[in-house]
């Protein structure tokens, strides 16, 4: 009797009730539709992609047959063992670069008085809105061998021969990698050095401890917890970064995983099914290393921040303040000023060989790369400007809508449903957008779909709505049950309570996550250089196109009209959103 | 419990189940409460009330039982009848008040008028009427976020009683005020069930607000009732040990009784060591010769007194004295056992002083263990 009882209660609320005459209620209809799609999404792709990672292709490239060759060839490949190598080195170094310096610019932003502190945050954070890749083709201008800016001024001014600086190796990479993720490592550190209370180091230094000690002994422990979520997040974001190695590495025989997927997935010798098991290899690290991450350490940080604001204790750094100014500026000098600048100039040059010359500035660049309705444009740069919009409009409307259902359905329904969606949620961020791409490639690649903006938009969608997911979770677990409750108590149905309460609470959290995605999607390679067509270019294949078919100076053109729009993103996101919205 | 009336109550709770995974949160509970009438869940967190009164609102589906108002039925699981909360007519306070901040006051009360389609002239003469009832009449304009916690509790209870519901909850709704506000509330807002006389039920873990508001109480513990009644009979008699402690404090002492002397009176026998003490005492409900027992006896039923009494002899020390003001509360010990006494300040007691306890055999009770 005991048993039997609590098994039909095990489903929680909604399932008991769904047994009775309020099966097709407005809410239940609403979540299991959502429900659906969302496994559907994120599933399909998975399985698919681990159904043809066993596919073998025969040696005309006609049929397949089932097989473990794929898998074979990850270690007997003549490029891939060392693609799987560099991809753990330029991690490993992207990781470690990353966290020191923002681990050190969170500590000096938040707890010292390092001066314009305030002010010089939000420049700290621009190349988390920035496309990487935009920055490995900026760097490659500023530190080519050859072509390089600063090797051409170094030549001029010191006499130096051959060149000062040189990013094309396995170094550049890990330089612009790491310097582009360093806000995600300060995100994750900021806000608890921010929210900590003071009390729990004020209580360290009244046992005696001196200043170094109750940093080593106090404040260190209760930040552990975000630093090494943050270093986890980068590890992972480079292994599945594409722009900067296919920029900086592969020309120059640095291979990565990503390149070698994007390799078997596109051009003439394609193979999706051996670029499935690379994707499963790529895939099997990520997917661990977040697992980890969401399990064992992101609920410790929370221990650490107890919501109220609290005002922190502030470092006096004394003349050492200066020092900590030095490598806040330095930090935006290498990674927002001279990247930005060195695009403006070359592409205002006709031909870039690594000197200003004032007499040649013109705006044909410009002109070739956003003129569409011009007919010498270049179509895959101007396609690409539409396509990005329409897509990065649709994919932030559409994701936001299923966040918003799929949030109700984790925090305000209980039982099995809400803790599956909750998993469905967090494996999309297990596993980088190149080898959602490939999933939702061979899944797909026979349907109608293919070939469309609409496969963009599905993996799109797939791969980034956890993060509207989250934006939207982070408003709706501070804001009471009760208050929608209390609603449907006055009379209103589910669907009038989540327009005229739920949606309304929520609209800061939902816009801030639709403008995080709107940029997300602005700026995204590595699933579109996976599923676009020709005619479904977006901006950064664009970019892409004209790195590889064109020359540097219109690429530059193009990547600093896609960083205009993505700054006024960013001005438009502080405005409404706040300066730590973006924590994830 | 027993005391079934002929005509049905107006809400009638039947049977009602609800499990919570493998614990049974409300156990087989059935209640009344007649039209009018202000009915308060009592007990401890955990004991099942929060989720009755959830029950009664729709907020989640039940596990067994019925529950009816009037002549509609909310849910009925034998019949498989669940009427969504928003169709049951029903006002409800929240413990965290639940004011919309994104509205003003008079929107937030606007809003059940809103929901049934009520013209807006006549909306907005009720709103600004339950406003001045509650004493929020200059605050129609203020955004939730601008009151204090007094003002959104009135809030709620504006929006609560606006489209004079069936049913009136109340989900612990003092609990986030502090003392003082507190007292003054649970006396306006059973000043106002009275003037709306709409039939309410009022789930709480203090006693006192229990006491002062209520025309009957529940009290429950572990999911099942303890024990329901006017206030001054959960007080003066509670059935058992556990409502005699949870309503107010109580000097509780193991025993048996020995003699039943005339109906509902009779021997106490305290099992305190050697020594054999015998109280005259009144004899709850259900207690024969020789049962096991608890003797309950309030702490103002007792009396310290410097004289000795002869028997029964209760011979104590004092450890403590607290002044109160218009009572000293003392504690005095004797043998293994503390006695809880309010003392009158004349008396001047002081800690270290023997002292003889005198009780009133009216005012002490044998109740079951």
């Amino acid at each position: 009797m005991r048993t039997e009882a609590a098994a039909v209660t095990l489903a929680g609320a909604p399932r008991s009730i769904g047994r009775w005459r309020s099966l097709f209620t407005q809410e239940s209809i609403a979540t299991i539709a959502v429900s659906l799609i969302v496994a559907a999404a994120v599933l399909l792709p998975l399985a698919t992609l681990v159904v043809s990672s066993f596919r073998v292709l025969d040696d005309l490239g006609f049929s397949t047959t089932w097989g473990l060759d794929n898998y074979r060839l990850l270690f007997t490949d003549h490029v891939i063992p060392g693609a799987f190598v560099n991809t753990l080195l330029i991690s490993t170094g992207s990781m470690v670069l990353a966290t020191v310096l923002g681990v050190s610019l969170a500590w000096i932003n938040a707890r010292t008085n390092c001066p314009w502190r305030e002010k010089l945050e939000p420049f700290n954070l621009i190349p988390f809105f920035l496309s990487p890749f935009v920055g490995a083709i900026a760097w490659h201008n500023l530190a080519a061998p050859k072509t390089g800016l600063i090797n051409a001024l170094a030549r001029n001014t010191l006499g130096i021969e051959g060149h000062l600086l040189n990013v094309d190796n396995i170094y550049g990479v890990i330089w612009v990698t790491g310097i582009f993720f360093t806000p995600l490592v300060y995100l994750f550190v900021v806000g608890s050095l921010r929210r900590m209370d003071p009390s729990l180091e004020d209580s360290a230094r009244t046992t005696g401890a001196g200043l170094l000690r109750t940093t080593l002994t106090v404040t260190l422990p209760l930040v552990a917890p975000g630093i090494l979520s943050g270093a986890i997040i980068v590890f992972v974001t480079s292994a599945g970064e594409f722009g900067v190695p296919f920029k900086l590495g592969a020309p120059y025989g640095v291979e990565t995983l990503t390149t070698q997927i994007f390799t078997k997935a596109v051009g003439d010798d394609a193979n999706y099914y051996l670029g499935a098991s690379m994707s499963m290899a790529l895939g099997a690290i990520t997917a661990f290393f977040i697992f980890v991450q969401q399990r064992y350490i992101a609920p410790r940080s929370f221990t650490t921040v107890t919501g109220k604001g609290f005002r922190p204790n502030v470092v006096d750094l004394g003349r050492w303040k200066w020092l900590a100014l030095g490598l806040n500026l330095a930090f935006i000098l290498v990674a927002v000023v001279l990247p930005i600048f060195c695009l403006v100039v070359v592409s205002l040059h006709p031909v870039w060989e690594g000197e200003i010359i004032l007499s040649d500035i013109t705006f044909r660049n410009y002109v070739k790369t956003l003129a569409f309705w011009r007919t010498d444009s270049i179509s895959a740069a101007t396609n690409g400007i539409f396509n990005s919009f329409i897509l990065s409009f649709a994919g932030a409307s559409i994701a936001m809508v299923l966040s918003l259902v799929v949030s109700y359905m984790i925090h305000r329904t209980k039982g099995f449903g809400s803790r599956m969606l909750d998993l469905l949620c967090v494996i999309p961020i297990g596993f980088p957008g190149i080898v959602l791409a490939m999933g939702v490639l061979v899944t797909y690649i026979k349907t109608p779909i293919y070939a469309t903006l609409w496969i963009l938009l599905l993996g799109y969608i797939t791969r980034f709505f956890p993060y509207g997911q989250r934006n939207i979770s982070s408003v709706m677990l501070a804001i009471s049950e009760e208050l929608d409750q209390s609603s449907r108590m006055a009379g209103a149905s589910w669907i009038t309570t989540l327009r005229r309460i739920t949606i309304p609470l929520l609209k800061p959290g939902i816009f801030a996550g639709w403008l995080l995605l709107f940029i997300i999607f602005l700026r995204e390679l590595s699933i579109s250089i996976i599923l676009y067509t020709s005619g479904t270019e977006t901006l950064s294949v664009g970019v892409y196109y004209l790195a590889n078919f064109e020359n540097e100076s219109l690429t530059s053109a193009l990547s600093v009209a896609q960083t205009v729009v993505l700054l006024a993103c960013i001005v438009i996101f502080r405005r409404m959103a706040g300066r730590e919205a973006l924590t994830a | 419990m027993e005391n079934e009336k002929a005509t049905p109550p107006y809400l009638e709770v039947n049977g009602l189940v609800k499990w919570f995974g493998a614990d049974r949160a409300v156990d087989n509970i059935s209640f009344g409460v007649e039209r009018g009438k202000f009915l308060t869940l009592l007990g401890p967190s955990g004991c099942g009330k929060t989720t009755t009164l959830m029950s009664i609102a729709g907020l989640h589906g039940i596990d067994g039982g019925d529950i009816r108002v009037g002549d509609v039925t909310y849910t009925s699981f034998s019949k498989k009848l669940f009427l969504p909360p928003e169709k049951r007519d029903i006002g409800m306070v929240f413990q965290s008040y639940a004011i919309w901040p994104h509205m003003t006051v008079a929107q937030n009360v606007a809003y059940p008028l809103e929901i049934r389609k009520i013209d807006r002239a006549e909306i907005d003469s009720r709103v600004a009427d339950v406003l001045r009832l509650v004493g929020l009449g200059d605050m129609a304009d203020k955004l939730a976020t601008q009151l204090s916690g007094g003002q959104q509790q009135r809030a709620a209870l504006a929006r609560a009683i606006v489209s004079r519901p069936r049913l009136l909850l109340f989900d612990e709704p003092l609990s986030n005020l502090d003392l003082k506000l507190r007292e003054q509330m649970r006396v306006e807002l059973k000043r106002i069930q009275n003037e709306v006389g709409i039939t309410s039920v009022y789930v709480t873990h203090d006693q006192s607000e229990a006491l002062v508001m209520s025309d009957e109480i529940i009290v429950m513990s572990k999911g099942r009732i303890e024990q329901k009644g006017g206030p001054h009979e959960i007080y003066a008699h509670p059935v058992n040990r556990y409502v005699s402690n949870f309503i107010g404090v109580a000097n509780l002492l193991e025993g048996h009784v020995i003699r039943v002397t005339s109906p509902g009176h009779g021997e106490f026998e305290v099992n305190h060591g050697n020594e054999r003490v015998i109280l005259p005492c009144c004899l709850g409900e259900g207690l024969k010769e020789g049962a096991a027992a608890v003797l309950s006896v309030r702490p103002e039923n007792v009396e310290a007194r410097r004289k000795d009494p002869g028997t029964p002899r209760l011979e104590g020390e004092v450890l403590e004295a607290i002044f109160l003001g218009n009572c000293v509360d003392c504690r005095v010990r004797w043998g293994a056992f503390e006695w809880k006494v309010l003392a009158h300040p004349r008396d001047r007691l002081r800690p270290g002083e023997r002292v003889f306890l005198h009780l009133d055999p009216d005012h002490s009770l044998a109740v079951q263990p």
